[in-house]
């Protein structure tokens, strides 16, 4: 457990589009891994390293995100004191740009807290962990700011931010998105300082004319501060755009992703639905899948993740698929490679085959 | 404050016939149908009907039970006005007493409930699967102007024997009642859910507390002395899935109803949902060489086997080559590679052994055989327990570690402390 500190997660990335399944949401808000959102990794790495004090900034679309959020109950996060702080855009004028007030809500915030340190997470990794050996080694590296970072710099797809150490591990330099990287180690976004260097830094950027925080941010600071990279050597999905998603999902049914990301000791915490328990018929078929509360099966469903409340027709057949919660799959219909959105029909019969390197995406409420 | 209606479910007692499941826990904390536990149904039913302040009243085996409910989070009932609250009996200055029995319960809580001065009280038990709208027995309950309604449901006249039958006149107030009755008047049956004018129910706890030769007991005591006050009682004949699920049997064929008559109970229903207390786990998963048919799982499960006709609670793992069929295995249960259950109720956390063959046809000599408990060929093991290899248990068995087994049949290996939630 790691004590006074504080957390702030970023819901959205400005870098990253997801087309039909971020159009209604920030993309931390993303339903992920049957029952979860993508936020529910941070937070609850957050909650189970000790964090009580835990901000979320987003800088639109905090509908869905809010709904989910709700009080921060789910994560024991609704208390008197300390608890879930949503910031969402401080509009402090009439004649209100968009730009730098995004960041008076979180400066204001942050300036005010007592904390001594800072644990800062972007939304665009799924990983479940606690911060304690990262605390440890900020420590011992008598480090100004501490990043995160895994060694999948070569193969993962943009935004990368690829950073050069020197031996004892301290960066020298950052690259982002290089065409020819220095290095494999590749920025986590999880980042850790103390508070008051995060608002010294934020603050003169601010009068700089930034309007986006963000991990990559600081660390190009490493001329000015010691910044040390802290290597994660544990599973790290990166959610950077819809075929890195559905990739992402499907690994995480097979072993070793599936213990890493769901099956740890610490748990995920996630808003609770109080869903029926999922019902298997007596036709129905399924293999290596992951089935949620609420499910209704009767086809066949391979190598698929089904959200909570999705019922599958009989003589269906789902493979490689994706489907999100509250979506009736009719009976006959053949879905190959396809993320299917909330709240979806998909008629008697139809057929949606996409490729694995391109798979097919119906967004939210579509009748097809 | 005041409030209209509190209702007051009576958790206290053992439930005895469900043999080794309640050796730790008491009947209401036993889990049901997947992910619920027996009292989700009345907390949930009192929620969806408004009523916000709900006494639950323990007394045997609390621990499960009270931290089950908690501050009542689950149902919402965790509320500045109102709410659950966990009634056990107490110690007062003229010393100290155990519930009695179901009617002493409620006198001993009549401060309790003299704090939100209600207007009616709604006395349920903790061990019945249905869903039932209470506002409206209480609008019923109102229109007729009754001192007191009794919801009943209609039953065959063979189980008739089994229940306290109603007799009601055309206009539905209750004539007569007999307790088990060996040639039944009527086929309407007492739920055991009863709602009362709070001021005359209160007058009727305090005489019945008196009265040296009562048992103080609401069926066999409290309504037959309403009754022969010629008080205004009325029956509310209820429509719908009602089981009790007093013993092993009625059990393991109420937990099966959720597949074989999902209709009839719909926990699915959007308008009347089942609340219960959530584990934190992740979806269930189906490995490739799996097989799951006509099944009920929850969260947590990881099945690399074959499941068949069976309601699986939560985390329940089956490895490769087991095989479960006509089972109910509640939260935590191991089923390791190989092994065989075929109508069996598995408490939670044990651990059934590798290649252990577990019911089936009974066998009368078997030590472990109990038709006391276990009839229809359902085998229980209880929770905690960690089992063999290699061994066989016959159906109509119960496997407990307080029975008293000689060294050479005992198929447990150790017994591991169940938690309570």
């Amino acid at each position: 457990m790691i004590r006074n500190t504080c957390g702030l997660i970023l819901a959205d990335d400005k870098r990253i589009h997801m087309g039909d399944l971020t159009r209604p949401r920030a993309l931390s808000a993303v339903p992920f891994g049957g029952r979860y959102r993508i936020i529910d990794f941070a937070l609850s790495n957050m909650v189970n390293s000790g964090i009580l004090t835990i901000a979320v900034s987003t800088f639109n679309k905090y509908k869905s995100l809010m709904d989910h959020l709700g009080t921060g109950s789910a994560w024991d996060l609704d208390r008197k004191s300390q608890g879930l702080y949503i910031l969402p855009p401080y509009i402090s004028s009439e004649s209100y740009t968009g730009r730098g007030d995004d960041l008076s809500g979180i400066i204001n915030f942050f300036r005010e807290i007592k904390q001594e340190y800072i644990i800062v997470s972007s939304a665009s990794c799924i990983l479940n962990t606690t911060y304690d050996e990262l605390m440890t080694y900020h420590k011992d590296k008598n480090a100004d700011i501490s990043v995160m970072y895994n060694r999948d710099g070569y193969k993962a797809e943009a935004p990368v931010t690829i950073l050069d150490m020197t031996r004892s591990g301290r960066i020298k330099g950052v690259y982002e998105n290089p065409l020819n990287p220095v290095s494999n180690r590749n920025s986590l976004g999880v980042m850790l300082m103390r508070r008051e260097l995060f608002v010294e830094i934020l603050g003169e950027a601010m009068s700089r004319g930034t309007t986006e925080v963000n991990p990559e941010f600081y660390v190009k600071e490493f001329d000015r501060y010691a910044i040390y990279g802290y290597e994660y050597k544990g599973c790290a999905l990166r959610i950077n755009s819809t075929q890195a998603y559905f990739d992402a999902t499907l690994r995480a049914l097979s072993e070793p992703t599936r213990t890493e990301v769901f099956w740890q000791k610490q748990p995920v915490f996630t808003k609770v639905k109080d869903e029926a328990p999922a019902i298997y018929s007596e036709d129905c078929e399924v293999r290596d899948s992951m089935i949620s509360d609420g499910c209704y099966i009767q086809g066949s469903v391979r190598h698929s993740m089904l959200f909570r409340n999705v019922s599958v027709g009989s003589k269906a057949k789902l493979t490689n698929c994706i489907i999100f919660q509250d979506t009736q799959i009719a009976d006959g219909c053949e879905l190959e490679n396809v993320i299917i959105d909330k709240k979806c029909v998909i008629r008697p019969g139809i057929k949606l085959i996409g490729q694995a390197a391109y798979p097919v995406v119906i967004g939210k409420g579509a009748i097809v | 404050m005041k409030k209209e209606l509190i209702a007051m479910i009576l958790a206290g007692g053992q439930g005895s016939r469900l043999g080794a499941l309640t050796d730790t826990m008491a009947k209401p904390a036993v889990p049901y149908g997947s992910r619920y536990r027996i009292i989700d149904f009345p907390l949930s039913n009192c929620v969806n009907s408004g009523i916000d302040t709900v006494g639950v009243l323990t007394q045997y085996q609390p621990l499960a039970l009270n931290t089950y409910v908690g501050n009542g989070h689950p149902w919402d009932l965790d509320r500045n006005n109102g709410g659950a609250f966990i009634l056990p009996p107490y110690q007062h200055s003229k010393g100290s007493d155990w519930y009695k029995n179901t009617a002493n319960a409620i006198y001993q809580n009549i401060p309790f409930i003299d704090n939100f001065d209600p207007d009616y009280v709604l006395i349920l038990s903790g061990d019945h699967i249905y869903k039932m709208n209470y506002a409206k027995l209480l609008e019923y309950h109102i229109a007729k102007g009754a001192d007191a309604t009794i919801a009943v449901y209609e039953v065959s006249k063979e189980e008739a024997r089994r229940f306290g039958i109603m007799t009601s006149d055309e206009n539905g107030r209750i004539v007569k009642f007999e307790e088990k009755p060996a040639k039944p008047e009527s086929t309407q049956a007492s739920m055991g859910i009863y709602m009362f004018n709070w001021p005359l129910l209160k007058k009727e706890l305090a005489e019945d507390e008196a009265d040296v030769t009562s048992s103080h007991d609401f069926g066999k005591n409290v309504i037959p002395k309403l009754l022969a006050e010629d008080r205004q009682v009325f029956s509310y004949p209820f429509q719908g899935y009602w089981k009790d699920v007093g013993t092993i049997e009625s059990l393991w064929e109420s937990n099966m109803d959720i597949i074989d008559r999902p209709r009839d109970i719909d926990l699915q229903d959007d308008n009347w949902r089942i609340y219960s207390r959530n584990p934190v786990k992740p979806a269930h998963y189906i490995a490739p060489g799996a097989k799951v048919r006509s099944s009920a799982l929850t969260d947590g499960c990881l099945i690399y086997g074959s499941v068949h006709h069976s309601i699986l609670s939560h985390s329940v793992v089956v490895e490769a080559g087991a095989v479960v069929e006509d089972s109910v295995l509640m939260p935590g249960v191991v089923v390791r590679r190989g092994a065989c259950l075929k109508k069996v109720i598995v408490g939670m956390e044990t651990i059934i052994g590798e290649n252990d063959l577990i019911g089936g046809e009974e066998n009368k000599e078997h030590p472990y055989y109990n038709k006391k408990i276990c009839s229809d060929n359902i085998t229980l093991i209880n929770g905690g327990l960690i089992l063999k290899p290699d061994i066989t248990v016959p159906g109509n068995c119960m496997v407990s570690m307080a029975q008293d087994v000689a060294e050479a049949d005992q198929v447990i290996e150790r017994c591991e402390n169940i938690p309570a939630v």
